[in-house]
């Protein structure tokens, strides 16, 4: 039997996917299919005075403009934790992309026309925009208080506020201290494939959605809910995608195609343009002022710091968001006195959404930058100033939480040694270090269904979705190696609420742990059913009849699993069904509702070379050592580390989701959004992997997946200031922000770079 | 994007004669990678579009005519950077060719475009206004020869009268040794527009020939000469001429560069250019 598990085998419709031959969303043919259209307005706030429909009513080929009128009052609203998005604008938009009707018509190109021909008065109203602006005295309020009466917040702009702190939280004095405020700005997925929506009514009753989304069942209950149907009456369709990295995570445009399916007994889809995808869920910008103490010797002796996230005007899923990234205020150190306060700051700005790295990126941001002028300011070189803070095996990180579950200096130590740490520096070079920590979602169930057939195959039916990541090929790994089976005898049919079990969601580098040990015990459970089915027919008894490498031994025989069923049931008959489940411990004592089941964690080391004169910059070599526990499969998770880094290497150094005074997008679109190219990406990329095999999950692993988005930047801006002399706060990294750094230092030198 | 009627000329008086007819609604087409992003992004609907990719008398040769070096209206950018010839007499403008786009996009857009679109920024506009390009213009009163620096006029405006079509663009071949080099930036190292560009010819005798992208609303050529530029030496002298050359750019701050890194970077890119120039410039006797 082949041994499967921590083999690269071949991403299962990986080669579709480069062909083009998967079917993604876009592509589904749908007898009667008619085509959606967004209705908007040229500005972020607007008081919506009028809607007037009959001009696009009458463009040949239109089906329905659905206005706020067509829909239920009050106003249904939804949202994964707090119910306050509205299915159309309800009155007032709230940013620029709002809704404020849609049209459904036979073609795309009719449908535009129309949406072009619905006319909307409008008052276009002040607007807050920054988390400067939204915190001001007097500014507008983004959510009418009535939406939230009970919120300590509802009179401001703050959504929520959270509070982490241990040791002596007021701390404030050590041999050296710095304060500084670091900024963050927003930033888009950009996925390839934009965003996709359908819907159509599901006899009897009932409606089917099929939409480009990572969680099908929150939006299950999401369109459910808002539609005031039973969630059995609600079919989610989660369709395989081309990249989500978080923003395919949350309810969008769902319920609004529920609406428009009913209404015109149609299916009816919206695919959004890669422009329109921008404004459909982006990254929280953030601001966040830390101060940090050192002894002489460089350890920590405090950290306080104020994160402000600007979101949206809904919630989403931002209070996990931001939740998150202030609970592990410690990154991945040793700091025996923590503060954190952290706000999620509502503004007339696009929705802010999950976005690989999930608060993380914001907060390492400012962390790493802190330990690099610490150092440079006690003069101790970069790598010993972290090692000498990071923590053993075993030692508390988080008081109360989980311990640390891997060798971290081990790990750091490695990814400095592949970039060539303690070797000469070209001229011009610089090289930089950072580490990522952060935590999957804890207290969080996933369900699995192994059905292994009458001829030895198997399928397994599960919740988790596949955008790329290679979930699906891990998972028949796992159940290969667990039920004895060749790889290729394993279909997985993934995220259709319709027929797989429960998930909870597939995100925070979650899914190889949890849904795969759960396919784990589904595999277990198969293994003793066909044990007792096999001791039934021949008429021995259970416990003398074993399962082990596909085979079922008896006393005086051993059996295929064919053979076992057919025994069973007869030849070419039945089936053998295991349900496992895996479950987070839930603690409603622990502020995040659950202890980590595991640190995902990752070392960065960057190498850059600077052009002084110009400020452009050119990563000679990235190097990410991730501590995996057990890779399944080294190339798919090799392929996320990279993934992740590049992707972030583009956000280090380019990307930024800009709005004018007024809101709107400045660049809403590929021209002038940039990510990098094949041009700009390092010179030399390394992915190490540290396999020791003390995981949670399956075989020993821990989640991959996100890490390699977490702290990218500031292992570049750390490398940047070693090449220049000078330090920066604020991203992207550009050439042009580069050469004013240089300049201003030319006139004022920096104290803070790293020699 | 608007819907649009089309039409295939296959000859340069049809062509020209529909674009007369029906004016500022007709737009021409050659490669289309500027036409059909702007009428994707609604810049511009026209409501006739003239493909000229079937025009037998447009040319997508690369040719020795006349002591210049005649590039046709349907060559593409992939072409031009990479033909010997161009290569060898007119570095600068492979170099520039080279830089526009993707290899699909420069497989598919013209030179000839590229100018008549008109972009500030335009990669190849520099190199061609240190070459003293010619633009041979094909229009309802018959052929015309505009000289390149009068053949922009500013942003999306050129000398192209109502039915005028570029049919060519000739590159005088240069009558003693010269150097030459293309630099530029933009905010990633590929498929981006220019936040500044530069182009620069230099003689054997010291006539320097500089020509800005995006440092106005038209590309700016300047002229100098002097001993001075011949040296490869970074004297204040240098930097205080080549100062005064950029002096008659006039950058603005938009999302692609601040003006006054435009401003910094147009020293820089000058400075850069020379030197490579001068080290291009064939060793005299």
């Amino acid at each position: 039997m082949p041994e499967h598990v921590g083999q690269s085998v071949k991403k299962s419709g990986g080669r579709e996917r480069v062909t083009g031959a998967l079917q993604f969303a876009a592509d589904m043919q749908m007898p009667g299919l008619l085509h959606a259209k967004l209705v908007t307005l040229d500005c972020a706030r607007a008081r919506i005075l009028s809607i007037h429909a009959a001009a696009a009513e009458q463009v040949e080929g239109v089906h329905c403009v659905l206005t706020p009128a067509d829909l239920p009052r009050p106003m249904p609203r939804y949202g994964p934790v707090e119910d306050d998005r509205p299915v159309l604008a309800d009155g007032e938009t709230k940013y620029y992309g709002d809704p404020v009707a849609v049209v459904a018509a036979e073609t795309e190109q009719i449908a535009a026309a129309a949406a072009e021909r619905v006319r909307v008065q409008h008052e276009e109203l002040p607007g807050v925009y920054t988390v400067e602006d939204a915190l001001a005295p007097g500014a507008p309020l983004v959510q009418e208080p009535s939406l939230r009466p009970d919120s300590p917040h509802r009179d401001s702009n703050v959504y929520n506020e959270w509070h982490y702190a241990w040791g002596e939280a007021e701390a404030d004095e050590a041999d050296l201290v710095i304060e500084e405020t670091y900024r963050f700005p927003m930033q888009v997925h950009f996925a390839i494939e934009p965003h996709v929506f359908a819907a159509a009514p599901d006899e009897p009753d009932g409606v089917v959605i099929w939409s480009t989304v990572q969680h099908p069942f929150p939006l299950r209950r999401a369109v459910a809910e808002s539609l005031g149907l039973p969630a059995a009456k609600v079919r989610v369709v989660a369709t395989e995608m081309g990249g989500a990295f978080g923003g395919k995570g949350y309810p969008k445009f769902e319920p609004l195609m529920a609406f428009l399916a009913l209404r015109t007994g149609r299916p009816v889809r919206l695919a959004l343009s890669l422009a329109e995808s921008f404004l459909a869920g982006r990254r929280a910008a953030g601001v966040v002022t830390m101060r940090s103490g050192f002894s002489r010797d460089g350890r920590f002796v405090f950290n306080r710091s104020r994160a402000d996230y600007l979101i949206g005007a809904y919630a989403d899923i931002t209070s996990s968001i931001v939740s998150k990234a202030a609970y592990i205020g410690c990154g991945a150190y040793r700091i025996p006195n923590l503060e954190v306060t952290a706000r999620a700051v509502f503004s007339h700005t696009p929705p802010a959404t999950a976005y690989r790295g999930f608060g993380a990126p914001q907060y390492l941001w400012a962390l790493e930058a802190q330990i690099d002028r610490a150092a440079r300011r006690l003069g101790i070189e970069r790598l010993q100033m972290r090692l000498r803070n990071i923590p053993d095996r075993g030692e508390e990180l988080i008081p109360g939480d989980t311990p640390v579950d891997g060798d971290w200096k081990q790990g750091l130590s490695l990814a400095a040694e592949a970039v060539g740490w303690h070797e000469p520096l070209p001229p011009g070079h610089g090289r930089g270090l950072a580490i990522g920590v952060k935590s999957p979602r804890p207290g969080a169930a996933s369900q699995a269904l192994a059905r292994l057939h009458h001829d030895g195959s198997a399928t397994l039916m599960v919740g988790t979705t596949e955008m790329g990541q290679g979930s699906k090929t891990a998972f028949s790994q796992i159940a290969a190696r667990a039920l004895g089976i060749p790889f290729e005898k394993i279909k997985v049919v993934c995220g259709d609420t319709g027929r797989v079990p429960f998930d909870a969601v597939t995100a925070s580098s979650r899914s190889t742990v949890c849904m795969g040990n759960a396919i784990l015990a589904a595999c277990e459970e198969i293994k003793r059913k066909t044990a007792a089915l096999a001791a039934d027919a021949h008429g021995v008894s259970a416990d003398r009849v074993s399962v082990s490498d596909g085979m079922v031994h008896l006393p005086e025989t051993v059996l295929n699993y064919a053979e076992a069923i057919c025994s069973s049931y007869g030849p070419g008959e039945g089936e053998v069904m295991g349900l496992g489940e895996f479950r987070l411990p839930r603690d409603p004592e622990h502020p995040l509702g659950g202890p980590a089941p595991f640190w995902e964690i990752i070392f960065f080391a960057t190498e850059v070379d600077v052009d002084r004169e110009t400020g452009q910059y050119r990563l000679t070599k990235l190097v990410t050592v991730a501590d995996i526990g057990k890779a399944i499969n080294p190339a798919a998770v090799k392929g996320q580390d990279e993934g992740g880094s590049l992707m972030s290497v583009g956000q280090a150094m380019m990307e930024q989701f800009i709005l004018d005074e007024r809101g709107r997008p400045v660049n809403l679109g590929a021209l002038d959004y940039r990510i990098p190219t094949t041009q700009d990406i390092p010179l030399r990329t390394e992915s190490l992997l540290v396999e020791n095999a003390d995981g949670p999950g399956p075989f020993g692993a821990k989640g991959v997946g996100e890490s390699g988005a977490t702290a990218v930047a500031p292992a570049i801006a750390s490398a940047v200031a070693q090449a220049t002399g000078a330090s920066f706060t604020e991203l992207p990294l550009t050439a042009e922000r580069v050469w004013r750094r240089l300049k201003q230092q030319e006139r004022a030198p920096d104290t803070s770079a790293p020699d | 994007m608007q819907s649009f009627d089309y039409a295939r000329p296959s000859s340069l008086a049809d062509a020209s004669e529909l674009l007369v007819r029906r004016g500022d609604d007709a737009a021409a087409l050659a490669g289309g990678t500027d036409l059909i992003v702007q009428m994707e992004k609604g810049a511009r609907a026209p409501a006739l579009v003239v493909d000229l990719k079937r025009v037998a008398d447009l040319g997508d040769g690369i040719e020795r005519r006349d002591g210049a070096l005649r590039i046709g209206a349907l060559a593409c950018l992939e072409d031009v950077a990479r033909d010997a010839r161009v290569r060898e007499g007119f570095p600068a403008l492979a170099e520039a060719a080279g830089v526009i786009g993707s290899v699909q996009i420069r497989n598919r857009a013209t030179l000839a475009g590229n100018i008549c679109n008109a972009s500030p920024a335009a990669d190849t506009a520099p190199p061609l206004l240190v070459y003293g390009a010619q633009v041979n213009l094909f229009g309802p009163r018959g052929r015309r020869s505009v000289p390149i620096e009068e053949f922009f006029l500013g942003p999306g405006r050129t000398a192209l009268e109502a039915g005028e079509l570029t049919e060519s663009v000739d590159l005088p071949l240069p009558n003693g040794p010269t150097g030459s080099a293309f630099c530029r930036l933009a905010r990633r190292r590929g498929m981006d527009l220019a936040s500044v560009n530069v182009a620069c010819r230099l003689s054997a005798a010291g006539e320097l020939r500089l020509a800005f992208g995006a440092a106005g609303p038209t590309p700016i050529l300047v002229q100098d000469e002097g001993e001075v530029f011949l040296k490869d030496e970074a004297t204040d002298a240098l930097g205080a001429r080549l100062e005064q050359m950029a002096e008659a750019t006039r950058p603005i701050s938009d999302v692609r560069a601040g003006e006054d890194y435009r401003r910094a970077m147009l020293r820089v890119l000058s400075r850069r250019a020379l030197n490579t120039a001068r080290r291009r410039l064939p060793e005299s006797e």
